[in-house]
């Protein structure tokens, strides 16, 4: 299956990604080489009912406990009065 | 004859060596070797004492157990507290965890000792460890060979002995396969009976926690340690309380062996010892069959794109907001995409991307539908064959260790994944076991497939055939040999 640098770009927009024009090219060819590996599946299975998890135990009660302290998990970031601080998203 | 941890265990109970001056031992070896063979990417000499001393009041208060003393590495994937943890990504660079993973506190608190974090693929993406942003490790067999991956380093560690035994993960071999490339044992526990919870996430249906050791009789120990029901991993499960390690009478097992596992993509070498390997446990008892495991090579396919469709949307996180590197932008949108462009390596970026299209709109029902489907399938013909067999035996890998930096394509690369990823797709536990040298004398990998809560059997069988056929790789020099 053939990617266009259209269909490319708009899957790294997706994933959150940029890519110069020459990386661009670059992947695009190691792109169709996976996406030709992926298409080893073949076509003749078809997504039957899928199995639901086999251990659905998995809920615990609904208590409070103990959790990290904010300030030792703020600390990885830029932080500010209980907040990680990021440029403005609303405008 | 006893494995390494029990050795250690005696030594260090009867008073022959102290808890300290073991440590020691092991941080030089690390001094000495890792430079060379570039196993650990942190070592954590400071809290390595510190828990040395603490096992040490342990063993002289008569509390202290088996595990008591050992020193261990764990993969960088899995979160140490205190310890930098990075994936050996440089988007988590300078980032140490503020807990450890479920496996680890388990291990610390039976009194075994961190000694460092070891070197891995990128995230866990790749079969050679070579994506790692601090240089691929070495085998230690053969230092111009990969080590395998993405367990590179907790292999080499393991083989070289700078560290006694180490914890690595396995997604679709990442235990296995560095564990045969490096002539050690590597253990894939049944889904869900080792929590996740502090394992950085690459594909959460697929992710284990697994040991690499000297032996099975190690991998078990360890294993047991490990084990258990955890709150804050919803796919855990109980495992059986008993012991993992229990003889085997091999004359009550039947144990099958696929034909599709040893085609023309399987070396000449990989297939002789592997056959060797089936006769010996054949003469010991074992009724051997042989059995058909269809969709091996959509097997393949399949893993890729349910592993890569997961892994974009668990790597969506690294986005410079609450932790690891950052680079500012005009918006909040530009410094993610600048961030995470700036920091994923190439392969990591590779496999975001073909996760994102596999689940895109109009290419979901044709790659991740079908994908899922084929793993149903994969579940179903493993039911069928523990129908009539105990235990399945394959090769770990198609080839022996290739060489570093050969820079194969990419499907070259995933297609050496062949053998491990299937027991992967269905949750099953799976050993590899040295069972050979090539010409070279580089290590063969054997791997026995066991059904779902069948770890003990697994690990039993193996022990069973390291006793029997007592297969040594040349391992370069061990601390035991030393005291």
């Amino acid at each position: 299956m053939k990617v266009s640098e259209r269909q490319a770009e708009e899957i790294a927009r997706l994933a959150r990604l940029e890519f110069s024009s020459e990386e661009m090219k670059d992947f695009i060819s190691g792109f169709e080489e996976m996406i030709a590996f992926c298409d080893g599946m073949g076509g003749d299975l078809q997504a039957e009912t899928h199995r639901p998890a086999k251990e659905l135990d998995c809920l615990r009660e609904d208590a409070v406990q103990n959790s990290l302290p904010a300030d030792k998990l703020l600390s990885g970031a830029k932080s500010d009065n209980g907040f990680f601080v990021v440029k403005r998203v609303v405008k | 004859m006893s494995g390494r941890i029990m050795t250690l265990a005696r030594l260090l109970r009867e008073r022959k060596i102290s808890c300290r001056e073991l440590i020691d031992r092991y941080i030089c070896r690390i001094e000495r070797l890792n430079p060379l063979l570039n196993a650990y990417v942190f070592t954590a000499a400071k809290q390595s004492y510190k828990q040395a001393e603490r096992a040490q009041k342990m063993i002289d208060g008569g509390f202290g157990d088996i595990l008591c003393g050992i020193p261990v590495a764990a993969k960088d994937n899995i979160c140490t507290e205190g310890v930098p943890t990075t994936c050996c990504s440089k988007i988590l660079q300078g980032h140490i965890p503020l807990y450890s993973a479920y496996a680890v506190r388990r291990l610390e608190e039976r009194g075994a000792i961190l000694l460092g974090k070891t070197n891995m693929d990128e995230f866990a993406m790749g079969s050679s460890s070579e994506t790692s942003c601090y240089g691929a490790p070495s085998n230690p067999v053969n230092l111009s060979k990969s080590a395998g991956g993405s367990s590179g380093g907790s292999a080499v560690a393991v083989a070289a002995d700078i560290a006694a035994v180490a914890l690595g993960s396995d997604t679709g071999g990442s235990v296995r396969q560095p564990a045969a490339f490096c002539g050690v044992t590597g253990f894939r526990p049944t889904y869900g009976t080792v929590s996740r919870s502090g394992l950085i996430a690459y594909a959460s249906s697929l992710d284990q926690i697994g040991p690499i050791a000297a032996s099975a009789e190690d991998a078990a120990i360890i294993y047991d340690a490990i084990r258990g029901r955890d709150c804050l991993d919803m796919t855990s499960v109980e495992s059986p309380s008993a012991p993992s390690l229990v003889e085997t009478d091999i004359k009550k097992l039947t144990v099958g062996v696929p034909r599709e596992f040893f085609s023309d993509m399987v070396s000449d070498e990989v297939k002789s010892a592997i056959g060797a390997a089936i006769c010996l446990i054949e003469r010991a008892g074992a009724r051997i069959k042989e059995v058909s495991f269809p969709h091996l090579s959509a097997a393949l396919s399949a893993y890729y794109v349910i592993s890569c469709a997961e892994a974009s949307s668990n790597l969506g996180r690294y986005d410079g907001v609450r932790y690891g590197r950052r680079i500012e932008g005009a918006d909040v949108e530009e410094m993610m995409v600048k961030t995470r462009s700036a920091y994923f390596g190439r392969e990591v970026k590779r496999r975001i991307m073909l996760g994102t299209f596999v689940l895109s709109g109009g290419y979901k029902s044709r790659y991740f539908a079908r994908a899922c489907a084929v793993r149903e399938s994969i579940c179903s013909a493993f039911e069928q064959i523990f129908g009539e067999c105990d235990a399945i035996i394959t090769p770990t890998a198609p080839t022996a260790a290739f060489d570093k930096g050969g820079n194969p394509s990419s499907a070259e690369a995933y297609s050496a994944d062949i053998c491990t990823v299937p027991a992967s797709l269905a949750g099953l536990p799976a050993v590899s076991v040295p069972c050979g040298l090539t010409e070279g004398g580089l290590p063969i990998g054997m791997q026995i497939i066991c059904g779902r809560m069948k770890d003990s059997l697994a690990l039993s069988l193996a022990r069973f055939y390291e006793r029997a056929a007592d297969v040594r790789v040349k391992l370069c020099g061990e601390v035991l040999s030393e005291l």
